[in-house]
């Protein structure tokens, strides 16, 4: 009799477990996610690489960097969104990194449909200052225009040779963001994510495509097209929309 | 033959007594015991609400014991300096904002070292390796060279630990600061660390710019408002615009972003070429070479001369060289581009450049010598 209680919650239990649920609401198993950043289809190289700007010119990348919001993996079946981080700074600024910088998150095991996340810092994390964060969070003055235009979202910075005299002698200074410019950028794309047998994810990013896509180059022959910074965001909105329609989600089994 | 056996005898028994230890007190006299208190109190950094928290380094946590002993051994020349004429604060004087006023600072020998004297503030704020070249990835590793280095203190570790063990005050002070038993706990990295927590307590924030615009007590002359705006802070950066702000790599409150660059004020023909690589000095990536941290601007009318290697001597000259721009390095900072500067904007801009000197911390007693 005294077995009877117990037994009768386990049946409920296990009663209640759905056999078919995608995402095990228990079992946890680490998930590693790749950021590439590339140029031409090819992993970017910063400032060792040389390369070829669709207008003729060259260019030396110093530094490519992006925010991103909300990062999400969306399971199958529509539950609810598994949130892997809420802020983070993906960056490539030194010749001594690799064109792959990895993030590990624990997740729960199962299958899920695809993953999100916001280009830039979310508005609401957008409206808070650095000085509610500690200097080497990822939210910090660095990274804050100032009170009006808030947080860069997005930085590609590089050296033009424009006349091919081996000279990288014309910056090209492109800081992006601002509310209006927030994008959620989703992947549609199966995967299963399970202990010792996850798939090798990445989300790839060029940086040549946010500059040049779909027969459109922005001109860096124009001196008023090589800077974009803080309020002067309309030169920059092309590059933006490029930046955030290019990404890319490569999954190997 | 009697007489001979009763010396050996008395001798004998004088050796003996001599040998035994005394029959009264049992105690062991070790030396190299410390007494006193050892429960070091944790301190908490006093901050303005418009920094943000500084850095927390979970190997050297902050104690009140640990700032005061670093205080002393930050001013202490007997200990540090091999002939007792320098310390820390010979190179890092209170009343220039803890810089030196020389292009390059001189050691105990009067040679020339290879940099200019950074300025000590705002320290616990600093996401990036310290030193010029960052060298150093935490703050309490960067007191260990300056000791040893021949062009500045140019002592021995094993020196400096023996002066402290055997000083008078030090070994209670270090059991207080880190709870230890024994003299020869004194190491050379409580040494440091205890200076680096006194040095993270050097907090720059009480200048005419935090009256202005965090504190809302006090309020620009046209001059400084004009700096402010017309290129300091450039929120608004219109089309063509070369020039994105002083305040794009030197943002507000700390106005020193900390990240390496190459600022374009060396006139090289490769990147091989930098007589001091900086960074590429220190990870051997030729890309980085004349990269150097950018230092905070608080204080700046304090710090001459200017730059790495003091070769800017007023802010006019630095002025002018960002105008001018860079030399077209392909490592060059790409914001470096070289900009049109009138003399009404210069001028406003230095008038700027001055409220952000804070007087209090030049005589503010927490951070002055021990008396």
């Amino acid at each position: 009799m005294k077995y009877l209680l117990p037994l009768l919650l386990l049946f409920v239990l296990t009663a209640c477990q759905d056999d078919d649920d995608p995402v095990s609401a228990t079992e946890e198993v680490e998930l590693s996610l790749d950021f590439r950043a590339d140029y031409a289809g090819q992993p970017l190289a910063i400032q060792s690489g040389t390369y070829t700007y669709p207008t003729g010119a060259r260019l030396k990348v110093l530094l490519f960097q992006y925010y991103i919001s909300d990062l999400e993996l969306l399971p199958v079946g529509g539950g609810e969104a598994v949130r892997l981080t809420d802020i983070d700074l993906i960056r490539w600024m030194s010749a001594s990194e690799p064109a792959t910088t990895t993030r590990s998150y624990r997740v729960p095991a199962g299958e899920y449909r695809g993953l999100r996340f916001g280009l830039g810092v979310k508005p609401e994390l957008n409206a808070r200052n650095p000085s509610e964060f500690a200097a080497d969070y990822v939210l910090n003055e660095a990274e804050f225009w100032g009170p009006t235009t808030r947080y860069v979202f997005a930085k590609i910075e590089a050296n033009a040779d424009l006349e091919n005299d081996n000279t990288f002698d014309t910056g090209l200074s492109y800081h992006l963001g601002t509310d209006a410019l927030y994008t959620t950028v989703t992947f549609d794309q199966t995967f299963r994510v399970a202990e010792g047998s996850s798939p090798a994810i990445t989300v790839a990013a060029d940086v040549l495509r946010a500059l040049s896509a779909s027969g459109q180059t922005f001109d860096i022959s124009n001196p008023d097209q090589r800077n974009v910074h803080g309020g002067n965001q309309e030169v920059g909105r092309d590059i933006w929309e490029r930046l955030a329609g290019q990404f890319r989600l490569e999954i190997r089994e | 033959m009697v007489r001979q056996y009763f010396i050996f005898g008395f001798l004998s028994l004088l050796a003996v007594v001599g040998c035994t230890e005394d029959p009264v007190d049992n105690a062991i006299i070790d030396d190299q015991a410390i007494t006193g208190p050892s429960a070091p109190t944790p301190y908490a950094l006093e901050v303005p609400a418009y920094f943000p928290a500084p850095i927390v380094d979970p190997e050297n946590p902050i104690t009140e014991e640990g700032i005061e002993l670093g205080r002393h051994i930050f001013y202490d020349r007997d200990i540090l300096s091999s002939d007792g004429s320098m310390s820390c604060a010979s190179c890092h004087k209170q009343e220039l904002a803890f810089t030196d006023g020389l292009n390059r600072s001189l050691g105990i020998r009067q040679l020339e070292g290879g940099r200019s004297a950074m300025s000590l503030v705002n320290l616990a704020f600093n996401p990036s390796g310290f030193n010029w070249d960052g060298s150093s990835p935490k703050l309490w590793e960067q007191a260990i060279h300056p000791v040893e280095d021949m062009l500045e203190l140019d002592n021995d570790w094993a020196e400096v630990l023996r002066k402290l063990r055997e000083h008078d005050d030090y070994p209670a002070r270090f059991r207080a600061a880190f709870g230890i038993d024994r003299k020869e706990e004194i190491t050379r990295e409580l040494t440091v660390k205890a200076i680096a927590q006194f040095e993270r307590t050097i907090i720059s924030a009480d200048s005419k710019f935090d009256r202005v615009v965090y504190q809302n007590t006090d309020f620009f002359t046209e001059a400084e408002q004009l700096g402010a705006d017309s290129l300091f802070f450039v929120e608004n950066v219109p089309p063509g615009t070369l020039h994105p702000g002083c305040g794009h790599c030197h943002n507000a409150p700390n106005f020193g972003d900390n990240k390496f660059k190459n600022n374009g004020i060396e006139d090289v023909a490769s990147l091989d070429d930098f007589v001091d690589k900086g960074l590429g000095g220190v990870n051997g990536n030729r890309f980085d070479n004349g990269k150097f941290r950018t230092p905070t601007l608080r204080n700046i009318a304090l710090t001459a001369p200017y730059m790495h290697d003091g070769r800017f001597k007023t802010l006019e000259e630095v002025l002018d060289h960002y105008a001018s721009g860079g030399h077209n390095l392909e490592n060059e900072d790409p914001n470096i581009t070289g900009f049109t500067l009138t003399e009404r904007e210069k001028e406003a801009l230095l008038a700027f450049l001055n409220t952000l000197t804070d007087e209090s911390l030049l005589t503010d007693e927490r951070f002055s010598a021990p008396r």
